[in-house]
């Protein structure tokens, strides 16, 4: 549809001279497997011990900033636990593992005045550190909070230093940063893939992102929504899943499964 | 009555003469200097340590994401709403009374403009990115891209130009008589003004539709403004369908405010003669817009108090009587009383000065609360998820800032006030249809102009959009916004153009045409033509200071 009316509008719309611009090497790459990543996280499962919060820090160079009391609400989050107060009136459980939930519909993609960040189609919500200007709208806009801000430049002490990872660029000050879903993972496993003349399988998929694969419950199942087999796309269909607050139209990618709610 | 007052022969200044600055111009100029010397030395500290040394943090874990700046450049912009929609309707409505604040209210609009767009960019975490990527990439899908492209595209420029093209004739006037170092500056503006009526019966047309664009363009820009919060669906207390329209009236009550307080200061600082009428009828202005906001205020607390949706209700409580009760009560309580203040005396029928200066004063510090309490407790209370509650109270850096940008709208105000008459000297009344001898080389010079600038518009807006880029992230053409907002630049500056654009008619129909010696020079550029018109022009004698009819 949305491939429709573009082609509609550049037919009819398009200044001549535009359409004969070259189009770059885009059109010449080979087509890949469209993908629709998602997660699913197992509430039933979870143990709350905060094994993909800190996996996720050590993998994304997430920094942490000591103590400092003037750094409280300005040490960068991706996946964090929420702990909800019993008595909400939203029936929402008391205990969730957070991540970015790439979104289908994200807001904060919307507001982004330099498409900072903006909708891999293969479904993940990225964001361009190089990019972004700091205006912070896409945080105000997230209805989950899932967006962090550098409020100052990252300091690392020379220990943290050695084990930072190299296949994750480090953010400099001023500017958002969020979950990926551990995009250069799925990258290089689909690299590798395609090297051996293969997709991915789901096997494969399932515990790939780095808070998956630390979760000693195996709470966190990643893998393709679009794909009918994966164990993820099953778990989304199960009749305990549910989303996060579903009514503001979202679409998150992200699915919890919890027997009895509230 | 005001006819008359209007007409009195202190009330027009003797044209071409700058008022003699009294002390307190001096020690204005001073704390000016100092605001935005502190100011800038508080953005190295931000720019140096980061924007730890704001009071800001990130939402959901105990702060907000915007604070003080953005408030600040909502509430600068508001001022700038105020100024130029006075001068527009003073035009439009040919309300004489408003003639001597009309240029005056136009320089403050510019002034907060520069200031608003300084507010940004102390807000943004990469400033520099940001002045070199929205150039090339930003998004109209983003409330941000009409911030940017129109509010200063299309609104400052538009103010520029009205402020340019209004202000010829009197620049003309001080080719001849202003301070000589300044004499270029004045032959710059004129561009070749000549006291001819069919200047100034062009100028009528001009002034007119100048008035009539700007005036939708404005409430597109400032909706732009309420949009940023109220589309935000996921933010409880935001998402709004009066976001918009209150901003408005807030603004008119803010920018009113802050004019009155400009032209106190100024009339005094200066000696400007402005008669005592223009500020009252501001007054009026003032009351009614505080009456309307107060009404909007206590339908939309109403509303998510009554019945609203348990986490707008949440919002609205810690607004009312929560956390922010204080600063909300300050808000109200300025805002009432600007309200208050210019109604009683309208209801005795004694306006005093003073008494608008203190209400209009109110109102500003009220309506920069207010504009802090309509951005933070959204972020720092209104999350459908169980996230930390922030808390929000800006740093010194930020009040600094805050000083900093307002010193700048004080220096621009002063500063011009020194060397150009911040009120009109004596014309005769404009008419926007008064007879004009045919000139079909200007029209189609200007129509073509108008329909580059209407093409470029549609080609920035819609590459803008993307809708030519297929799956790619970017705009294909190179700053496509830019595209754009030159093209709404370029539609304003018709106005320029048409006025400026030298007479080259062979032959002048009218009688009343005295320019004829300059037919036969086919002028290289329109500029220099200009330039060398306005120097070699002899000017007409001043007309006599006032009419007969207002003599006692
Ligand atoms: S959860 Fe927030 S950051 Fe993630 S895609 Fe949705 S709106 Fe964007
Ligand atoms: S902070 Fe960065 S990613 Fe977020 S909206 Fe602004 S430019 Fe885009």
């Amino acid at each position: 549809m949305g491939a429709d009316r573009r082609a509609f509008l550049r037919g009819t719309l398009a200044l001549p001279v535009l359409a004969a611009l070259p189009r770059g090497a885009e059109a010449a790459a080979a087509p890949h497997r469209r993908r629709r990543w998602g997660m699913a996280i197992d509430l039933d499962r979870c143990a709350a011990c905060n094994a993909c919060s800190v996996a996720c820090r050590q993998e994304n160079n997430i920094p942490s900033y000591g103590a400092d009391p003037e750094f409280h609400g300005a040490r960068p989050e991706w996946m964090s636990m929420l702990w909800q107060e019993p008595e909400r009136p939203d029936g929402l459980p008391e205990l969730l593992p957070l991540p970015c939930m790439h979104c289908a519909d994200p807001p904060c993609v919307k507001v982004c005045p330099v498409g900072a960040t903006y909708k891999d189609p293969d479904g993940i919500t990225m964001q361009v550190w190089d990019r972004c200007i700091g205006c912070r709208y896409c945080m105000v806009a997230c209805p989950y909070s899932r967006r962090s801000f550098n409020w100052s430049e990252p300091a690392w002490t020379a220990s943290e230093q050695q084990m930072l990872n190299p296949d994750v660029a480090t953010r400099p000050h001023g500017v958002v940063e969020k979950c990926t879903f551990c995009h250069h993972r799925v990258r290089a496993l689909s690299e590798r893939a395609r090297l051996e003349g293969r997709e991915p399988g789901d096997d494969e998929l399932q515990r790939l992102p780095a808070c998956a694969a630390a979760c000693p419950a195996g709470a966190i199942t990643f893998g393709d929504l679009d794909d009918a087999a994966s164990k993820v796309s099953a778990q989304a269909a199960s009749p305990r899943a549910f989303r996060l607050l579903e009514h503001l139209g979202t679409e998150p990618s992200v699915y919890y499964l919890k027997k009895e709610r509230g | 009555m005001l006819q008359r007052i209007y007409a009195t022969p202190h009330v027009r200044p003797r044209p071409g003469v700058l008022p003699t600055p009294r002390a307190g111009w001096y020690v204005l100029v001073a704390l000016g200097l100092g605001a935005l010397a502190l100011g800038l030395w508080a953005y190295t500290i931000q720019l140096d340590r980061g924007d730890i040394v704001t009071g800001m943090r990130d939402p959901g874990r105990g702060g907000a994401a915007w604070g003080l700046y953005i408030s600040l450049y909502v509430y600068l912009v508001g001022i700038s709403f105020a100024g130029i929609t006075v001068a527009s309707i003073a035009r439009l409505l040919k309300l004489h009374v408003l003639e001597p604040v009309a240029r005056i209210a136009e320089l403050l609009t510019i002034a907060s403009l520069v200031a608003g767009a300084t507010a940004v960019l102390a807000d943004l975490g990469r400033s520099d990115r940001g002045l070199a990527s929205l150039p090339a990439l930003a998004r109209p899908s983003s409330p941000f891209y009409g911030t940017f492209t129109l509010v200063v595209a299309g609104y400052l420029f538009s103010s520029v130009v009205a402020f340019f093209v209004t202000g010829r004739r009197d620049a003309a006037r001080m080719v001849r008589d202003g301070p000589r170092a300044l004499r270029w500056f004045y032959r710059l503006w004129a561009s070749g003004y000549r006291f001819t009526p069919e200047e100034h019966a062009r100028h009528g047309r001009t002034t007119f539709w100048l008035a009539i664009t700007i005036l939708p363009l404005l409430v597109t820009a400032h909706s732009t403004l309420g949009f940023i919060f109220g589309i935000q669906a996921g933010r409880p207390g935001w998402y709004s369908a009066l976001m918009a329209p209150s901003f408005i009236v807030l603004a008119g009550a803010s920018g009113i405010g802050m004019l009155i307080l400009t032209v106190v200061i100024l009339r005094r600082m200066l000696g400007l003669r402005i008669p005592d009428a223009s500020i009252h009828w501001l007054g009026s202005f003032l009351w009614v817009l505080c009456l309307v906001y107060l009404y909007f205020t206590v339908v939309e607390e109403l509303t998510a108090t009554y019945a609203g949706p348990a986490l707008d209700r949440h919002v609205a409580h810690t607004i009312v009587a929560g956390p922010f009760s204080r600063s909300f009560a300050v808000a109200i309580g300025c805002l009432f009383l600007g309200f208050a203040i210019p109604f009683v005396q309208y209801l005795r029928a004694k306006p005093s000065v003073a008494g608008l200066a203190i209400a209009a004063g109110l109102v500003n510090i009220g309506a920069l609360v207010k504009r802090l309490l309509i951005v933070v407790p959204s972020q720092t209370h209104g999350s459908y998820l169980a996230l930390e509650d922030g808390r929000y109270a800006p740093s010194w850096i930020e009040w600094a800032v805050l000083a900093g940008t307002i010193g700048l709208v004080l220096l621009i105000v002063l500063v011009f006030a020194r060397i150009f008459p911040l009120v009109h000297g004596e014309e005769p009344a404009l008419e926007r249809d008064a007879p004009l001898p045919r000139d079909p080389v200007r029209k189609l010079v200007c129509l073509g102009w108008a329909a580059t600038a209407i093409a470029l518009i549609a080609v920035g807006l819609t590459d803008s959009f993307r809708l030519w880029s297929g799956t790619e992230l970017d705009p294909r053409l190179p700053m496509a916004p830019v595209i754009f907002a030159s093209g709404v630049m370029m539609l304003f500056a018709t106005a320029i153009v048409y006025e400026v654009l030298p007479a080259r008619r062979r032959r002048p129909r009218s009688p009343r045409i005295v320019d004829r010696a300059r037919t036969h020079a086919a002028p290289r550029t329109v500029l220099a033509a200009a330039l060398r018109a306005t120097e070699r022009r002899p000017i007409p004698p001043p007309p006599p200071p006032s009419s007969p009819r207002s003599q006692p």
